[in-house]
């Protein structure tokens, strides 16, 4: 019986070797636990964090970049807008001087066919007239001399009838 | 029948030193060890950044552990944490272990208890004069007046081995009183069966040890060792927190006790 008591330790008493076991286990649970399991999922923790937050700023400059490649896309846009305007307005104004400048040339050329065309009408009329008028003025002569049969003195008579086609010449 | 209060089995001596004694916590001690690293190992092998089920739970636990103790101690001693987690883990797996029956609960040994409560102890005085000073802390003990100083000597004392000794009261009462209810459960069973002839009544089970016990045992183990484990590890927080103010305090504080 007093075997089988001592082979237990008191209830309530103090194990002076069970305290530096404690002691011992406490140590190198704490080492052991810090090492894999507290610090790695700690800093998995914090570093996942730290990548969502990266995320985020990231995200956020993103972003801003994007707003202001779009302003300046849109001032592109409308600065690309004011010159081709400036295009178009340079162009059409080109093209009216072009083409006030081909009607001038057109008008020049027609005007001047026009003055040459006159002029040789008037040389034909002025070379007919005079055809006209020695004929008649032969005629003339003729007529009278066979009319009077007289021999008329033809300068006289030429100067006379001259006179005479030029006031007819100039009603007709 | 028999019923016996006893502290945990002797195993052996190793005759040394004037006699180590191995005892059902030594061995207790040692499972737990292995089976909190083990646990650890395999829980913490694979880390990703995008967890699995047990990754998240298990990160759940971490971050719940380093927002107590920033809330209790303060920012400036997160590094206090694996400590109370390691303490914490010891005592609940202490605890809890002595429900298998085969091992003896770690924390029913006084041993157990008071040599975390000395850590404790040991940790708040050598924080005490490295951050305020021998004599200051010295002096300490003499506030708020001189008349008072045999009284904060005696609290100073007495602050381990209460911590110790409600973490063992708890856990070792919890575990006489199971011992007293199978007991007289046994008893019980036998008064049910006694009517039987005697070769037959005592083959029969004591059938009234059957369920009821696992109630007591939600209550006496589970819960018990859960707040047990709880109330050591916020001791040990305020305790080592009182004694490491924040930097940027400047007054070094007399800790009140």
């Amino acid at each position: 019986m007093n075997d089988f008591l001592n082979a237990f330790e008191g209830f309530v008493g103090v194990n002076f070797w069970t305290m530096i076991f404690a002691w011992i286990n406490l140590l190198i649970l704490y080492l052991v636990l810090r090492k894999i399991l507290f610090k790695p999922i700690k800093n998995m923790i914090d570093s996942r964090q730290k990548e969502v937050d990266d995320m985020y700023d990231e995200a956020e400059s993103s972003r801003r970049d994007a707003a202001q490649m779009k302003a300046e896309y849109e001032e592109k846009m409308k600065h690309a807008e004011e010159e081709s305007e400036d295009i178009l307005k340079k162009a059409v104004r080109k093209a009216q001087l072009r083409e006030e400048e081909i009607l001038q040339e057109a008008n020049e050329k027609a005007a001047r066919t026009l003055k040459r065309a006159e002029e040789q009408v008037e040389l034909e009329k002025k070379r007919a007239i005079n055809e006209v008028k020695d004929e008649v003025s032969d005629m003339a002569i003729g007529i009278a001399a066979a009319v009077i049969e007289r021999d008329v003195d033809k300068k006289e008579h030429a100067a006379m009838i001259d006179d005479f086609i030029r006031q007819m010449g100039e009603t007709v | 029948m028999d019923l016996s209060v006893t502290g945990p089995k002797i195993y052996f001596e190793i005759p040394i030193l004037g006699g180590i004694k191995i005892t059902q916590t030594t061995v207790s001690l040692l499972v737990v060890t292995i089976l909190l690293i083990t646990l650890s190992y395999f829980l913490t092998r694979k880390l990703t950044k995008r967890p699995g089920r047990m990754q998240v739970v298990v990160e759940k636990l971490v971050t719940m552990l380093y927002n107590l103790v920033e809330d209790t101690m303060g920012k400036h001693n997160l590094k206090f944490a694996p400590y109370i987690g390691t303490l914490f883990l010891c005592s609940i797996f202490g605890t809890l272990i002595g429900m298998t029956q085969i091992f003896r609960s770690t924390t029913a040994d006084l041993s157990v208890t008071l040599a975390w409560a000395l850590v404790t102890t040991g940790l708040v005085w050598y924080h005490n004069i490295k951050n305020f000073g021998f004599l200051a802390w010295l002096k300490g003990f003499t506030e708020p007046i001189v008349v008072m100083t045999p009284m904060n000597i005696v609290s100073e004392i007495a602050q381990p081995i209460s911590m110790a000794f409600r973490h063992f009261g708890n856990v070792a009462g919890g575990s006489v009183l199971t011992a007293l209810i199978y007991a007289a459960l046994a008893a019980l069973s036998n008064l049910l069966f006694s009517w039987l002839p005697e070769v037959i009544a005592t083959v029969m089970p004591p059938i009234f040890q059957a369920g009821i016990p696992a109630f007591l045992s939600i209550y006496f183990d589970l819960f018990s060792g859960f707040v047990q484990a709880l109330v050591f590890s916020l001791l040990t927080m305020v305790y080592v927190g009182g004694a490491c103010p924040p930097p940027a305090e400047e007054n070094p504080s007399a800790k009140a006790e």
